[in-house]
């Protein structure tokens, strides 16, 4: 590989975005990354770690809160002009045929009508779209819409092209017919684009796809690790250096969302929380855990997200939640049912219940919102105020999407109630006291 | 690369749609003379009305002049004052709410203003009086056009935004492209209603009587409202079915052209597309090739231009931080200047004139309410009907909004006449004329509302062996919900407007008249009091707007987060 000069730089870059009621979140925190030219950059990490901020702020169409972006040297003020974005759910105009929703980047550029069209019929051939140059969106499949996503992006001849999660609203198969012919595009060379930078969840995609893998954690948004990729394409997914790469990254991104111990400072870059919140999932999902758990044993985290079908970050957030009741242990990379999962799995409906609240009442953020209760005179509070310190606690969240969880799994467990119309929160069983147990409660 | 498609195209001798486009082009120059020569002719206050059949065509014309041209004005307004609301930084704060309040003021509350200042800048000139009259019309058009505009241009999708930024856009093309486009099904449909809106007050619009002077414009209002006020049955009959002509015609050649041209803009792929005969012929006539070429040249402007350059989105930075507050002094100025004088004319008023007019108010309200009331009666188990059967939907939809174009007040005193046959007074019958103009929102809305309720909802309603009332109670209400509080708004407001008309007419050379806001305003205009007129129209605004804030509002939130179907 020839170690080029940076195409782009990105130094000390902060986002921060307003929430209501005045206060912010940060999204990204301290970000410092050089993509040099001939190179695919794949940003990996879980959702939320602001992965598709970080890309709109390279391209332009964001402007950080504080840091900079600089493109072959130079500061970068407006939009990227040599950068094209293909976008996850294709953002094709819907009253535009193929062929114009392809042409409308070229409308600036200083073409006369002859090279316009010209251009249009290259790319246009170059995804495999001939023959549907005068579709409307509608008419097309998913993978043909994102077919014109591409042709779209690469008309203008981008030397950065840039993908926002370009593949995941794809089915499997779709998603793997154009993966590959990307690559192909950026291998042949004989189109411009000869640096690429993707952001993905997807663990596989970034092995396979990229040369060099950025891993982000969340809450805020930083990079954890970076790891370079030099397998020549076209590559094999049972290649042993992409099964390796692949291990480790799934460490890596287990470790940046349940981390074994106090992550450290090198690595975390950014001051960890003093309380812990909550992985927002539901409990119908954590309970399926146990299920499977249950019936296959313990199992490596790897091959559980494959057994289940699901994103690998998001079942690394089931496992938390897991954890965080005491059902499952995660020694390395391996995940074990603990005796009490075992025990709240043979229970019937109501002691499930019972043991859940005794849990969630030991759980930080439970254990505020009960405090509220108990200060309140009605027995009442309404969620702005628990919004407003869920923000103060934790800057990074959102706060609606914690409060849900909150009240999804408080609703289940009998500990909590919420009125969506009065928009307050409330004991379950409010004329005796503030909180009961699900004992007394029963109807 | 030889298709035989394009060469049996331009082969193809003169389609008959091209025959006609000339034709049409032969009429269309007439008839700019003819309604020039009307327009640009001495002042004439009351035209010579004719009532024999003959003229009917002549006056057609001159009526759907006012009211194309008007939706001319109506569109215009719609671009620059939906654009400026959407997408000026802090504009919408002040505009949305003085477009509430726009929206609320009758036609008679505009006509004075109009009539005086345009009759006075163009003292020998037919042209001030039937700029007023295309200006009334436009007042009966417009609001709801610009309220939608708005709406699509405050949800157009960012990943769109996102690439119109990316392709660098300019500014005119990103309104092309994306913000017209993105806002053009909701713009079509709702022209659909602007048109039929602004006929409803064509009798007004075209002739009526201001203090001492009295105006009349040659149209089909004003031989509609000169045969009712002499009673002639005959010229009454042809000026309805001239009517309806006018509208089938306006219809089948406009509208559903330009509603199946329009379902491009859509983003799904409807089964059932909307079809007219007129835009298939068009579509493959040589003329519209013609036209798409054109059309070609105004999207992609051959141009030169650096690149690199980003164009400076639209809106927000636009107007320099002195420039803006300049403007909003000259408004904050505009606006004081205008509410002193208005509370100046309303404090000449005698308490006893006060009492009047509140209590015509609440004599209105209450024929508002039972209109509304008693139009549901029968709209909400026909419409729910209707909506459940998809072929009975396609069949009556179109004949429904026909029958909704069609200005209710030009057969109000056929109605009158008829209930006073059997002693009834205007106090009760005018609640039948208002029932007769606002019914129709409803149906459409309760008819979207149940052909929207999934087919699952229905079977599970019969797998639970829901009782009638059950199902009402427990299904079809509650869906319904959102839509018929839709219906409900937009009924209600026309009702305020319409009492105008409905509470006070010429018929047969005598005036009928009953106790209400409506009658009161009418009054006002025809005597030339001012201080009366301010203060009812007042009245009415507030009313209207009061009512909207705190009922509506609040129920269109409960509506939204407890009843949409798709939560």
């Amino acid at each position: 590989m020839i170690m080029a000069s940076p195409l782009l730089e990105i130094r000390n870059l902060f986002q921060r975005f307003p929430i209501a009621g005045g206060q912010s979140i940060e999204v990204l925190h301290d970000i410092n990354l050089q993509i040099r030219e001939q190179e695919v950059v794949a940003i990996l990490g879980p959702s939320g770690c602001g992965k598709s901020t970080l890309l709109r702020a390279v391209i332009g169409l964001e402007r950080p809160s504080s840091g900079e972006v600089l493109y072959r040297g130079k500061l970068q003020t407006g939009l990227n002009p040599s950068a094209g974005l293909v976008f996850q759910n294709f953002a094709l105009f819907p009253w535009l045929t193929v062929h114009q929703n392809v042409a409308v980047g070229l409308s600036s550029l200083p073409l006369d009508d002859a090279d316009r069209e010209r251009r249009v019929r290259r790319v246009v051939d170059a995804v495999g779209l001939e023959g549907f140059e005068e579709a409307y969106p509608k008419e097309l499949s998913g993978g043909m819409k994102q077919r014109v996503g591409f042709a779209r992006a690469l008309a203008v001849e981008p030397e950065l092209l840039c993908m926002d999660e370009a593949f995941s609203a794809l089915d499997v198969l779709t998603g793997e017919t154009l993966r590959n012919e990307v690559i192909d595009l950026y291998s042949r060379k004989t189109s411009p684009v000869n640096t690429i930078l993707m952001v993905t969840h997807s663990i596989s995609e970034a092995v396979f796809m990229a040369t060099r893998i950025v891993v982000m954690g969340a809450h805020p948004g930083t990079i954890r690790a970076v790891l370079d990729n030099p397998l020549p394409y076209p590559r094999d997914e049972r290649q042993r250096e992409l099964r390796m790469l692949s291990e480790k990254l799934h460490a890596l991104i287990t470790q940046t969302v349940i981390p074994e111990e106090p992550a450290p400072a090198a690595v975390a870059g950014a001051r960890r929380p003093v309380v812990q919140s909550i992985p927002t999932v539901s409990m119908a999902a954590t309970i399926g855990l146990l299920e499977v758990l249950e019936n296959q044993g313990a199992m490596e985290l790897f091959e559980l997200a494959r057994h289940v079908d699901l994103e690998f970050t998001q079942l690394l957030l089931i496992v938390k939640a897991a954890e965080l009741f005491g059902w499952v242990s995660t020694p390395g990379q391996r995940v074990e049912m603990t005796e009490q999962g075992r025990k709240f799995l043979a229970a019937d409906i109501n002691t499930r219940k019972q043991l859940l609240n005794a849990k969630l009442r030991g759980i930080f953020v439970f254990k505020m919102v009960i405090q509220m209760l108990e200060q309140s005179e009605t027995g009442e509070v309404p969620d702005e105020i628990i919004l407003s310190q869920l923000a103060l606690y934790f800057p990074h969240e959102r706060p609606q999407r914690i409060l849900r969880t909150v009240v999804a799994w408080a609703r289940y467990a009998e500990l909590l109630k919420y009125s969506s119309t009065r928009k307050v929160v409330y004991g379950f069983n409010p004329a005796k006291s503030a909180v009961t147990s699900p004992k007394n409660a029963e109807h | 690369m030889i298709t035989d498609k394009p060469l049996e195209r331009t082969e193809r001798a003169f389609d008959w749609v091209d025959l006609a486009a000339v034709g049409l082009l032969v009429g269309l120059i007439y008839a700019i003379v003819t309604v020039a020569r009307e327009w640009s002719g001495p002042l004439r206050p009351v035209a010579d009305i004719h009532l024999e059949a003959r003229y009917l065509p002549l006056y057609a014309l001159f009526s759907l002049t006012r009211g194309v041209i008007a939706y001319g004005v109506s569109f215009l307004f719609t671009m620059i004052y939906g654009y400026a609301m959407a997408r000026v930084a802090g504009a919408e704060r002040l505009m949305l709410p003085v477009l509430d309040i726009l929206q609320s003021i009758p036609v008679l509350g505009f006509l004075p203003g109009l009539v005086l200042g345009l009759v006075h800048l163009f003292p020998r000139r037919n042209l001030g009086l039937e700029i007023a009259s295309v200006l009334m019309i436009f007042t009966g058009q417009v609001w709801n056009m610009t309220f939608s505009f708005y709406a699509s241009l405050k949800s157009v999708p960012p990943d769109l935004v996102a690439v119109a930024r990316l392709s660098r856009l300019s500014w005119w093309e990103r309104f092309i492209q994306l913000d017209l486009s993105y806002a053009a099904t909701g713009l079509v449909w709702n022209s659909m209603m602007s048109m039929a809106g602004g006929w409803f007050f064509l009798t007004v619009s075209e002739a009526f009587v201001l203090g001492a002077h009295d105006f009349r414009l040659p149209g089909l209002g004003a031989y509609m409202s000169l045969a009712i006020e002499r009673g002639d049955g005959v010229a009454q009959v042809f000026g309805v079915v001239a009517m309806l002509v006018m509208i089938v015609l306006v219809d089948q050649l406009l509208w559903r052209p330009i509603v199946a041209w329009a379902q491009k803009f859509t983003d799904e792929d409807m089964g059932r597309a909307s079809e007219s005969w007129l835009w298939e012929r068009l579509r493959r006539s040589r003329l519209w090739q013609v036209c798409s070429r054109l059309r070609g040249l105004m999207t992609y402007p051959p141009r030169r231009r650096a690149i690199g350059i980003e164009v400076p989105s639209p809106g927000a930075g636009h107007l320099r931080p002195w420039g803006k507050r300049f403007a909003l002094g000259c408004i904050v100025a505009g606006v004081l200047y205008g509410s002193v004088q208005y509370v100046r004319l309303l404090t000449t008023l005698s308490g006893r004139e006060w009492m009047h007019l509140l209590g015509s108010t609440a004599a209105t309200f209450l024929r508002v309410l039972s209109a509304v009331a008693l139009a549901s009666l029968w709209t909400v188990p026909v419409g729910v009907l209707i909506g459940r059967s998809p072929p009975w939907s396609r069949v009556l939809q179109p004949l429904i909004q026909m029958a909704a174009s069609f200005p209710a007040p030009m057969i109000f005193t056929v109605v009158v006449g008829g209930m006073l046959m059997f002693g009834v007074g205007l106090g009760i019958s005018s609640v039948v004329l208002l029932l007769l103009g606002t019914q129709w929102y409803i149906l459409f809305n309760v008819i979207a509302g149940s052909s929207a309720i999934p087919r699952e909802l229905w079977e599970v309603s019969r797998l639970a062996r829901f009782s009638r009332g059950q199902r009402w109670q427990k299904l079809i209400l509650p869906a319904i919900f959102p839509s018929l509080l839709t219906g409900w708004i937009t009924a209600m407001g026309g009702a305020w407007n319409a009492s105008i008309v409905a509470e006070y007419m010429k018929y047969r050379g005598h005036t009928l008249t009953t106790t209400g806001l409506g009658a009161a305003i009418s009054q006002a205009t025809e005597r030339g009091d001012f201080h009366v007129l301010a203060a009812a129209v007042g009245l009415m605004a507030a009313t209207v707007v009061g009512f909207n804030r705190l009922v509506w509002r609040p129920l269109s939130h409960r509506a939204q987060t407890r009843f949409a179907l798709n939560a």
